[in-house]
């Protein structure tokens, strides 16, 4: 465990990466430590709150970006979520996309998912028996 | 030249057998290989031949680069195609080059956005995006494949199931199927009687990834409750398909294979099977193709070199 010259007997680390994670995410968009800092009470020394976030980092829960002599830190689920986004309108803007992305699953009309449900049933009776 | 030169635009006919059979009895990387090669041959003589009746057919246009001997009764009688045929070619080879040049900008422009949506995230080999729609693609790239699938359609699947679903994504990529659906996308741009073959290895190349999953998985049942499962929560989803065929959709027909035997591996089929003989048959029909246009070319050739007064 990492010592924290802080305030090492009350708060634990998870506690902590727990609320940088949640300040970072009050943001709108990237954020510098300093911002993160004062969003969290200003209890917490500047070293921490860079310390914090490097583990973070590590984690993959947050991801920076240079910005002047700093970085901006931004949230990762966040990223997850604009991708899914983004991912969301590629997918509804192209008609023609079985062409380059192989879909695992194609949709169902009402007579496949009965023959589908009819398949699947019976192949559990099997193993059961 | 004569007749010869029209038969790879309609010899593309002799596949459609083969496309019916291969897919239900033969292992589903022969079939690939085999429909998606078919394909690709008889599409470049298709191509060829309409653009050895489409110089004809110029002939009769003002302007055209064709030398003036092309006039020649004894050239004509040569090149019986050069009036509504002829004509017919140059509109038809310019509809097959914009579909070519759509076609392929398309495939950019769709594996291009899909990757930088993905930019933010870590670069990873497997992206799991938040998202309540479930899905799951094999996304082709120069620097690193990815598999792309949702927190949705994963909350849905048992951890066997998951690891069916990855090693599926994963053969479609180490397979580079995308390579194969784009060569017969291509091939039903250059002539529509092709189309069947591309419906049949988009089914294909499914199937293929189907059963490279299920041997390493050790087991058909865990991808066919996968597909099967995958496929009853994302029902409702947008069909890229005809919907209301009367045959089976190809989603109860992939886990009917895998809850059957493993299909037998042979790099040929036997000729004394209706799927033998429906094989030979179009590769005599690919191999006339490539002949006949192969000669209508020489023909071309020495009929303008004669033609010409150099």
């Amino acid at each position: 465990m990492a010592e924290h010259r802080q305030r090492p007997r009350r708060r634990g680390q998870g506690e902590l990466e727990a609320l940088v994670l949640s300040a970072l995410r009050e943001a709108d968009g990237p954020a510098t430590a300093g911002w993160v800092q004062e969003r969290v009470g200003g209890d917490l020394a500047y070293t921490t709150v860079i310390t914090i976030l490097t583990r973070l980092l590590g984690k993959g829960a947050v991801t920076r970006e240079r910005v002047g002599r700093s970085f901006a830190w931004t949230p990762a689920s966040d990223q997850a979520g604009l991708a899914a986004r983004k991912m969301r309108k590629v997918l509804d803007s192209e008609r023609d996309r079985e062409a380059v992305l192989a879909s695992f699953v194609t949709g169902l009309d009402p007579d496949d998912e009965r023959l589908l449900r009819g398949l699947l049933g019976q192949s559990r009776d099997e193993e059961e028996d | 030249m004569g007749v010869f030169v029209l038969l790879p635009l309609v010899l593309p006919l002799t596949a459609w057998p083969v496309a019916r059979l291969a897919e239900q009895r033969l292992h589903p990387r022969t079939a690939t290989r085999l429909l998606t090669g078919l394909a690709a041959v008889m599409a470049a003589c298709s191509t060829v031949c309409l653009g050895l009746v489409m110089v004809v057919g110029t002939a009769q246009l003002p302007g055209n680069p064709l030398p003036d001997g092309w006039s020649d009764p004894e050239v004509r009688a040569a090149v019986p195609y050069d009036e509504v045929v002829g004509k017919a070619a140059i509109p038809a080879l310019c509809a097959v080059l914009v579909a070519w040049g759509r076609t392929l900008w398309r495939h950019g422009r769709v594996r291009r956005s899909a990757h930088r949506a993905l930019g933010g995230l870590p670069d990873t080999e497997v992206a799991v995006l938040p998202d309540d729609l479930p899905y799951a693609y094999a996304l082709p790239g120069r620097r690193r494949d990815r598999v792309v699938v949702t927190s949705a359609l994963l909350d849905c699947l048992e951890p066997a199931e998951r690891r069916a679903l990855f090693a599926h994504e994963r053969a479609h990529l180490a397979a580079r199927h995308h390579r194969f659906l784009l060569a017969v996308r291509l091939a039903a741009r250059a002539n529509p009687f092709l189309r069947p073959l591309r419906t049949a290895v988009s089914y294909t190349a499914e199937r293929w990834a189907d059963e490279e999953a299920a041997r390493r998985m050790g087991s058909r049942r865990a991808v066919a409750c996968a597909i099967g499962k995958a496929a009853l929560v994302s029902r409702g989803t947008p069909v890229g398909t005809l919907a209301g065929f009367a045959s089976p959709g190809p989603v109860p027909r992939r886990v009917a294979a895998l809850l059957g035997p493993a299909p037998a591996v042979r790099s040929w089929p036997s000729a004394f099977t209706s799927v033998g003989v429906a094989a030979w048959g179009a590769a005599a029909g690919t191999a006339v193709s490539a002949m006949s246009s192969a000669n209508s070319a020489v023909t071309m050739v020495l009929i303008l070199h004669a033609a010409t007064p150099l």
